[in-house]
């Protein structure tokens, strides 16, 4: 149990860094998007503490942008996500007959569809536009919290303690306040740091292949694909982005881990 | 060979849990720790065996032939179970492995506690079934046997390490009467086999089956101690007279009262579990002031039909129709573990007032109740888990009055608990009965106490099945 507490704050830990960085970043005053030719790949000094892209770019200044833009684009995703699915998951259990059969079937469907391509196909409406990218995301990781949600409730739903509080005459929202979301809420919190961890690598992959964000948008995916070019004369610059992605995931699923029972 | 405790006494962080207490164990002549939960007979039992929780410290002396178990290192009492020490397990259908034959869970103990080989074990442990009558149950998985089958396994298997001290608790929990004289008789024959037998049981009526001597233990004491059945025909002290005054077998009858209008009438119900019926054909009416039992053997369908009389299941035919006076919520239901018929997170007594805001209920006649029902209420503050068992199922009784149900349903409701608070809840029961003119449907597996308690009593269930 302790050592899962440790976990945990480490975890939190990696978060509060990362997100120091990208409110930190931007006080050293300089613009992500200015570009100065000159001193293209340029290593970590005193102008650029992190050194310079292709373009001339402040690193350190591209990548805290890219830190508020991954990280806030996530935990949106990821609150839309586990918002709908969570609401829909306890609907079913609750209404159950053809209302839970509708929704299942959507869920099956949902899956039955490779993650990316089902973001794909919704981004490619409004290329390069930010909006159906979350849209997309929520639309492919709702449906873990759709499962979780009906599942547990179904459960706790066959429990003689529901039995007992129907007989006393108690209705949906007393069953949802104090049988159902006792039990629910728990699992979907710990989803939730899933969920957001899979939202920065969705959006990530994305970018990478050219798909959501794109240049001179700083988003870490965008960066790698651009920085890629340049793996031999800066590593460091690809290095980067690719670490600040690890960290953030790692940090929410250390956060994700809970005690049992 | 032989047992002696001598001036054992158990302390824990917040004083004495077991007053110091003598007594001499010989094989063939049984011994029978009598009492209830909280009187400290399981610590008595778990220090012989060496596994008293942590925190707690044991003193005196404890001597198994000639030696003093409390001396000996922890490694070296370990290596006595099984071989010198065994204990039956309490409820043996969950001790057993669910995913092994009945025969090999026998068998495995000749192999790996004696070492001996293959063939011989199977040998010898097929003998022992045969001796205990489960010759065709070897092959058989637990889930497809029954509660007294899976119990004998699970002794045949307790029997086969050899051991000479055979600790027994609660042998007869959650078993009905006719598997509870089976148990008996089956752990008569291990002392009579020239075993050192020790039961722990709150049950009087095992106590008189296994007859040899009893200790008789309240709040940490043994307070007497005696042959069997004499110590039960001529109690002395106060105690014992009221545990013995608590088996249903001797409870004072009902007397029945007039019946009034019809609340339930159930007519050629019919219903199917697992592919077998449970009954058919049934007709039954349920009226103002009646009491009504249902008996029979476990899984005979008996929660089932209360169950279907309430409208919380379906029939597979028939019909069960409610009386229009009857009020939408008129129809309450106590449960066999009181833990069931609460919100674990919830205080009491805020989940009191939700009921109260949910029906537009007086609060006065909560606080009129809780007197009555005999509940603290100090206890409001509490969480279900934090209650006995007698003090939630009293609580689950107050939660229904107020609804002023017109039947109450209590399913096996006092089955879990001690005899002197089974006997306590089902007397503020009857006098709810009398007090307000309600029913009251009473589901037991206790022949005896459906008999004390009802006017009308009906009978489920033939043939031994499979799980009790």
């Amino acid at each position: 149990m302790i050592r899962l507490r440790k976990k945990r704050l480490l975890g939190a830990g990696l978060l509060a860094a990362v997100a120091g960085f990208a409110l930190l970043g931007p006080l050293h005053g300089i613009d992500p998007l200015r570009q100065d030719l000159s001193a293209a790949l340029q290593p970590p000094g005193a102008a650029h503490p992190l050194g310079t892209d292709h373009l001339g770019r402040d690193l350190l200044a591209r990548l805290a942008a890219g830190a508020r833009l991954s990280f806030g684009f996530a935990l949106l995703a990821a609150l839309v996500s586990a918002g709908t699915g969570t609401l829909l998951g306890l609907l079913a259990a609750l209404r159950g007959g053809w209302a839970e059969r509708l929704l299942l079937g959507l869920a099956d469907a949902v899956q039955a569809l490779p993650a990316l391509l089902l973001v794909v196909l919704v981004t490619a409406f409004a290329p390069g536009e930010f909006l159906p990218l979350y849209l997309g995301v929520a639309l492919a990781l709702w449906v873990d919290f759709f499962r979780i949600a009906r599942n547990t409730a179904a459960s706790v739903l066959a429990r003689p303690q529901v039995e007992a509080a129907r007989l006393l005459g108690f209705g949906p929202g007393h069953l949802l306040r104090r049988h159902l979301w006792p039990e629910v809420a728990p699992l979907v919190a710990t989803l939730f740091a899933f969920a957001a961890g899979t939202a920065v690598t969705t959006v990530a992959a994305l970018a990478f292949i050219g798909v959501g964000a794109r240049p001179p948008v700083p988003e870490w995916g965008s960066m790698m694909t651009e920085l890629l070019p340049y793996y031999a004369e800066a590593p460091l610059a690809l290095l980067l982005p690719a670490l600040l992605i690890f960290l953030t995931v790692l940090g929410l699923h250390l956060l994700a881990g809970r005690e049992r029972g | 060979m032989a047992l002696i405790v001598d001036n054992l006494a158990i302390h824990g962080s917040e004083g004495v849990l077991l007053r110091p207490a003598s007594f001499t164990l010989q094989p063939g002549r049984p011994l029978v720790l009598l009492g209830e939960t909280g009187s400290g007979k399981s610590l008595l039992a778990q220090a012989v065996m060496g596994v008293l929780p942590p925190g707690l410290t044991a003193t005196g002396r404890i001597v198994l032939d000639g030696q003093n178990l409390l001396a000996m290192a922890p490694r070296a009492r370990r290596a006595l179970w099984g071989r010198r020490i065994a204990m039956l397990p309490q409820e043996p259908w969950a001790a057993l492995d669910p995913s092994m034959r009945a025969a090999a869970q026998v068998e495995e103990v000749d192999r790996l506690v004696h070492r001996r080989s293959a063939a011989e074990a199977r040998q010898r442990s097929a003998a022992r079934l045969d001796r205990l009558g489960l010759a065709g149950a070897g092959r058989r998985y637990p889930f497809q046997l029954s509660g007294g089958m899976n119990q004998r396994v699970a002794l045949a298997a307790t029997e086969a390490a050899g051991a000479g001290l055979l600790i027994a608790d609660e042998p007869t929990k959650g078993l009905d009467a006719a598997l509870r004289d089976t148990a008996g008789a089956l752990l008569r024959a291990e002392a009579e086999a020239g075993r050192m037998l020790l039961v722990i049981t709150h049950d009087v009526a095992l106590a008189r089956l296994l007859g040899g001597d009893a200790l008789v233990m309240l709040a940490g004491a043994v307070i007497e101690a005696g042959p069997l059945p004499g110590l039960l025909a001529a109690p002395r002290h106060d105690y014992t007279r009221r545990l013995i005054a608590a088996e249903p077998a001797r409870w004072p009858r009902w007397t029945p009262r007039p019946a009034g209008r019809p609340i339930v009438e159930a007519a050629g119900l019919r219903k199917r579990l697992g592919g077998q019926e449970l009954f058919g054909g049934l007709d039954l009416g349920i009226a103002e002031g009646q009491v009504t039992a249902i008996a029979g053997r476990s899984g005979g369908g008996k929660t089932s039909l209360g169950n279907l009389l309430l409208g919380l299941l379906r029939p597979d035919a028939g019909s069960v129709r409610r009386a229009g006076w009857v009020a939408p919520f008129g129809l309450q239901k106590l449960y066999q573990d009181p833990l069931a018929g609460f919100a674990p997170q919830q205080r009491l007594g805020h989940g009191l007032q939700e009921l109260q805001r949910r029906h537009g209920l007086d609060a006065a006649a909560a606080q009129r109740l809780l007197p009555r029902l005999k509940l603290a209420p100090a206890l409001l503050a509490r969480r279900p888990a934090e209650v006995s068992g007698g003090e939630l199922q009293r609580f689950g009784l107050l939660r229904a009055l107020l609804l002023a149900p017109a039947l109450l349903f209590a399913d096996e409701a006092t089955s879990r608990l001690d005899p002197l608070t089974q006997q306590e809840i089902m007397a503020l029961l009857g006098e709810s009965v009398a007090e307000r003119n309600m029913a009251l449907l009473v589901v037991t597996h206790e022949t005896a106490l459906a008999e004390a308690v009802a006017g009308q009593v009906i009978r489920l269930g033939g043939g031994e099945r499979a799980m009790a």
